[in-house]
């Protein structure tokens, strides 16, 4: 571990959350691995620059700029007060000022002056530039540095929401060939497997049939994870990082100790294994549409009556946010039920219900922190009211744990800040671009561990749990904090 | 009557075309941000669950900014005194016109006093703002030339304004004022009369003009923008019911 620290930039964690003295070009050497010709293919993108790619991406952004109201709006009416500058985590981790909300939006809006609107005329006073090569590399970097977590949109006085200029620019970029690898490689990897990671069914069962015998041996006899069971009453859908990363899988075993206590019947689904969405990551509609469409349909061919969402943020807001529109309405799965339900408000409605039971001692040795999850927070919804992805999740683990402290007011609910890897940022190569990103919220965790003695760190998205376990260890810190709150379900569920 | 002049008859013109690009331009981004799909909901949550809600929401932002409250107090302060008092100087010009009559109403001079504190408001606001980019390290590096070019420009509509009031003597101020109302009236009638000829208030009449013309093209649009903005004018609905555009093209969220 120690090389590893050598090799990368690891912020400072002294408690405090200070805006940077600027320091132009600070990350602009840190590259994502651009995509491969047979995943760019696969997902209807051409495979690097071919001669008129200018007039192609200024084609394409045209047409985003006609058949996208934010885009369009937002364009237009920033006025750069900067209320969005000190907001970015990646500004706050790396100082760089392209990565200041307002200048990463700059650069689109520049290109957009230049061709879309009159002051195109003033080229140089009003900042037009025209779509150059260089350019282009400027934005691939800087537009790969935002986890689209919508943190600028809260602060800002028109809401505008840099995630869809990010987005906007992802989708211009994978339209001329200039994609990047990781989401790519993992978009290609659902359309052949099902899942992100790429597990074939086999392997998947395989791995179901460990867990439950682990789950057995941890005392819970008889506890089932069924795999492609037509007419089960409910479909999974886990983040594919719930089968098989740590401390991932922790979760897996308390949904499915939920599932045996209460009685109702479930299956997972070997087609659609994954509830992520990388689609949304690179902004393109119909990539997001055909990853959520797999869900639905094999909704349909198991004849399930409901479908529940495991923990995973973006995830979650694909289900909740887009599938109605994408592929919905749910009107073949059973009305009585919110459809999608995430799994916390599935569980939280068990235990008011009384149908299972959590004995909040068993985890009397913890003492346990909640980060929201940036697309749960300010993506979603859970439950029926308004702020129900707040509540919901608190009163979950209020019910399993008797010791729960808040992270540092301000850095929470729709204010909390981005574990640094969400929104396709997941990858080994930006490493020192996840470290200043999660710099901010590693400030406040150190500060709960020192000041409250907090030793677990509940999460409900698998990236967070992913960036977390990577980092951690990193500022110094013991990644075995890290754990959903289905773990903490797991652990309080009375067998 | 006394003839036209050629002063005028510039005036007139120039008059006619900035109002007529002023609206043309306003009303087609309307047009274009209303006929603008939005291909998915992307409300900022926790949102209203209703359209009105969502409505409230907007108004929210509109007239309390309240995520600049929430996003700097300095920045809040100094915005929301500056369009506070630039409304209301926009207000009281126009109701100025129904007042202005012989004779004057009583409370005329509290009426002008209260303008006259609106400007000062408004020039000191503006001129913090400025300061703002000058200082702020971040907020200079995102300035850009059109950022100051408006500040600049409304501080000199404010200083033009407020000189009428300070530089001329108020017999020089009458001779304003009595030849401004039938020139104005004159725009909407076509019974046209001379415009004051006096320097300082052409410089005025100049630069709010100029103001005028620019704002179609300017980040001042974002007052119609924030209407249309998804983040924020969405209800959090979409189990509850479909939101469905054929029009926006499977192309980017």
């Amino acid at each position: 571990m120690a090389k590893a620290k050598d090799k990368y930039k690891v912020p400072v964690l002294d408690g405090k959350i200070s805006i940077p003295k600027i320091v132009p070009g600070a990350s602009a050497y840190e590259h994502m691995i651009e995509a491969q010709k047979d995943d760019m293919e696969a997902l209807g993108f051409p495979f690097k620059l071919q001669d008129g790619w200018k007039e192609k991406a200024l084609g394409v952004f045209k047409e985003i700029l006609d058949h996208n109201k934010a885009v369009r709006d937002y364009m237009d009416i920033c006025v750069r007060c900067g209320a969005c500058a000190d907001k970015c985590q990646f500004f706050l981790g790396t100082a760089d000022p392209n990565n200041m909300p307002v200048q990463r939006q700059e650069l689109m809006r520049k290109v957009y002056r230049y061709y879309f609107t009159p002051s195109g005329f003033f080229k140089s006073l009003s900042n037009a530039q025209e779509l150059t090569e260089e350019v282009l590399k400027e934005w691939y970097t800087y537009f790969w540095q935002c986890s689209e977590c919508r943190r600028c949109s809260l602060y800002c006085p028109y809401g505008i929401d840099t995630a869809e200029i990010t987005m906007a620019a992802r989708q211009i970029m994978d339209s001329i060939g200039l994609g990047q690898k990781y989401t790519t490689e993992v978009i290609h990897k659902v359309f052949k497997t099902g899942n992100n990671i790429g597990i074939p069914p086999a392997a998947l069962r395989n791995t179901l049939d460990d867990l439950e015998e682990e789950i057995e041996e941890e005392g819970g006899k008889g506890v089932k994870i069924p795999m492609d069971v037509e007419g089960a009453e409910v479909l999974l859908v886990p983040p594919s990082a719930d089968f098989f990363a740590m401390p991932h899988m922790e979760s897996l075993k308390g949904y499915a100790k939920v599932f045996h206590k209460a009685g109702i019947s479930y299956t997972v689904s070997s087609y659609a294994s994954e509830a992520g969405n990388f689609g949304k990551f690179i902004g393109s509609y119909q990539n997001t549409k055909e990853i959520n469409k797999r869900i639905w349909d094999e909704a349909r061919r198991l004849k399930v009556k409901r479908v529940i969402i495991g923990e995973c943020g973006h995830a979650w807001r694909a289900a909740y946010m887009y599938s109605n529109t994408m592929n919905g309405p749910f009107d073949f799965l059973d009305s009585k039920y919110k459809q999608p339900t995430h799994i916390c408000d599935f569980t939280l409605g068990l235990v008011k219900d009384g149908v299972i039971k959590l004995d909040p001692s068993a985890n009397d040795d913890k003492v346990v922190t909640f980060h929201d999850s940036c697309n749960v927070a300010r993506g979603s919804r859970i439950g029926d009211v308004v702020g129900g992805q707040f509540t919901i999740p608190r009163e979950l683990i209020k019910a399993s744990a008797n010791r729960f402290v808040e992270l540092r007011e301000g850095t929470t609910k729709e204010s909390t800040f981005c574990c640094g890897a969400g929104g396709g940022l997941l990858t080994e190569e930006v490493m020192n671009v996840r470290l200043a990103g999660s710099m901010p919220r590693m400030q406040t965790v150190k500060e709960a561990v020192d000041n409250h003695g907090v030793n677990f760190y509940a999460l409900i998205c698998a990236i967070c749990k992913t960036q977390f376990t990577k980092v951690f260890p990193l500022y110094g810190l013991d990644a075995d904090m890290i754990g959903g709150i289905h773990q903490l379900v797991s652990n309080a569920i009375v067998m | 009557m006394e003839p036209l002049n050629l002063t005028t008859a510039i005036y007139l013109l120039f008059t006619y075309t900035v109002g007529l690009i002023f609206a043309i331009g306003v009303v087609l981004r309307i047009y274009q941000y209303s006929v603008t799909p939005q291909p998915i909901k992307i409300m900022l949550t926790p949102a209203p669950l209703t359209k009105g809600g969502a409505f409230a929401r907007v108004l929210g932002e509109v007239f309390f900014f309240k995520s600049l409250f929430k996003s700097n107090k300095a920045t809040w302060i100094f915005g929301y005194l500056f369009h506070i008092s630039f409304f209301l100087l926009i207000f009281m010009h126009f109701l100025r016109h129904f007042i202005y009559s012989n004779p004057l109403p009583w409370w005329y001079n509290i009426f002008v006093g209260i303008g006259i504190v609106c400007g000062i408001v408004m020039v000191i606001s503006l001129f913090l703002l400025l300061m703002r980019r000058v200082v702020i390290e971040r907020v200079k590096f995102i300035s850009l030339f059109q950022d100051y070019l408006i500040l600049i420009l409304l501080m000199l509509i404010g200083l033009a304004g407020l000189s009428l009031n300070y530089v001329l003597t108020s017999s020089a101020l009458t001779v304003v004022d009595n030849q401004l109302d039938p020139y104005m009236n004159g725009l909407l009638t076509f019974q046209f009369t001379n415009i004051p000829s006096n320097p300082i208030f052409l410089i005025h009449y100049t630069l709010v003009m100029l103001l005028i013309l620019y704002i179609p093209f300017s980040k001042v649009m974002h007052f119609v923008g924030i209407f249309f903005s998804p983040t924020r004018n969405m209800a959090d609905n979409p189990i509850e019911e479909r939101y469905y555009r054929p029009n926006a093209k499977d192309l980017s969220i």
